[in-house]
């Protein structure tokens, strides 16, 4: 979860480096209000028996939940210097709420955009925690300071 | 209605077309709320001081939060809503109201500039591409849309590509 602080991974921006996950414990109560949050009245993220009917163990996480935890794993990493440029992602496979969902990064590339900025390129993943499934596949860019990276950065261009 | 001509011309005739809505006001409130419901406790989004502090005019929002509110506004009476609870809006351009069943098939998001409380938010989406698409469970169309998201001064925000798969 959040604290506005960049997580301590900053000399792991290298291509390749696996990143540390983090878990996001859902609940039904948080369903609701996400729903609540941004207006989504489809039953299925509230209405149990409707989601049985429609062949789901359970109320589903919004896909813009799922979003929101890639999203805030993001910003973790960036804290107040950086800067999320872009977010994809697709939902693969459903998650019930109250599944702990896991966010898992690899960075894929890290290019210089200035003397002191660099864009770093995430290969992002969310897992359910229950059996491993990947609910979502996304990529990320985000613009960090090059002084975070340059134990393992070359003089200017891709490093 | 099923995946046939007719469902495609409608869709063809929107390409290129642009839809703008004036979304109303991003609230400080409302950002709030949203950052609770995430569980994202960082304090541009939860604390107005803490952002002011920071040279921001009030709280930002997170990423994706405008991209997520399904209904800006009060939303429709209940009469009005389809069985599965959602809105007979759809913000789908060329999608009828009933018929075809819509899944999502992806998302990606620019960000621009940062969403600051207090902003009047505009919205204007465009069908860009209809593709057809075999699939195990007969045909499929893949649709992308674009939204545009724009303040008051006309200033871009964010804009996203939503991929919707149409069966």
């Amino acid at each position: 979860m959040s604290s506005g602080e960049p997580t301590q991974v900053r000399e792991g921006f290298l291509p390749g480096a696996v990143l540390p996950p983090a878990d996001h414990p859902t609940s039904t109560v948080q369903v609701f209000r996400y729903s609540a949050a941004t207006w989504n009245t489809h039953r299925i993220h509230y209405d149990k028996d409707y989601a049985v009917a429609e062949g789901y163990p359970g109320v589903l996480v919004q896909s813009h939940l799922h979003g929101a935890f890639l999203a805030t794993y993001c910003t973790d990493l960036l804290g107040e210097e950086g800067r999320l440029l872009e977010l994809g992602l697709r939902v693969r496979r459903f998650a019930v709420a109250g599944e702990v969902l896991r966010v898992s990064a690899t960075v894929t590339s890290v290019e210089h955009a200035s003397a002191d900025r660099v864009v770093v390129a995430l290969a992002l993943t969310e897992s359910r925690c229950s059996d491993g499934e990947t609910c979502v596949s996304g990529t990320a860019r985000i613009e960090i300071p090059a002084r975070w990276v340059q134990n393992g950065a070359g003089p200017g261009g891709s490093l | 209605m099923a995946i046939d001509a007719k469902l495609v011309a409608a869709l063809e005739a929107e390409r290129g077309v642009e839809h703008t809505e004036e979304l109303g006001l991003v609230s400080a409130e409302s950002i709030k709320r949203y950052a609770a419901a995430v569980g994202d406790t960082n304090p541009l989004y939860t604390d107005s001081a803490h952002a002011r502090a920071r040279g921001h005019h009030d709280v930002l929002a997170p990423p994706n939060f405008i991209a997520a509110v399904i209904t800006w506004g009060a939303g429709g009476a209940y009469a009005r809503l389809r069985e599965d609870g959602t809105e007979a809006d759809t913000h789908l351009p060329g999608v009828p109201a009933s018929g075809v069943r819509v899944m999502g098939g992806g998302e990606e998001m620019t960000f621009i500039a940062p969403v600051v409380a207090g902003t009047q938010l505009s919205r204007s989406t465009m069908l860009m591409t209809v593709t057809e698409r075999a699939s195990s469970q007969g045909p499929m169309l893949v649709v992308r849309y674009r939204d545009h998201y724009r303040d008051a001064d006309g200033e871009s925000l964010m804009q996203t590509i939503r991929t919707v798969l149409l069966r």
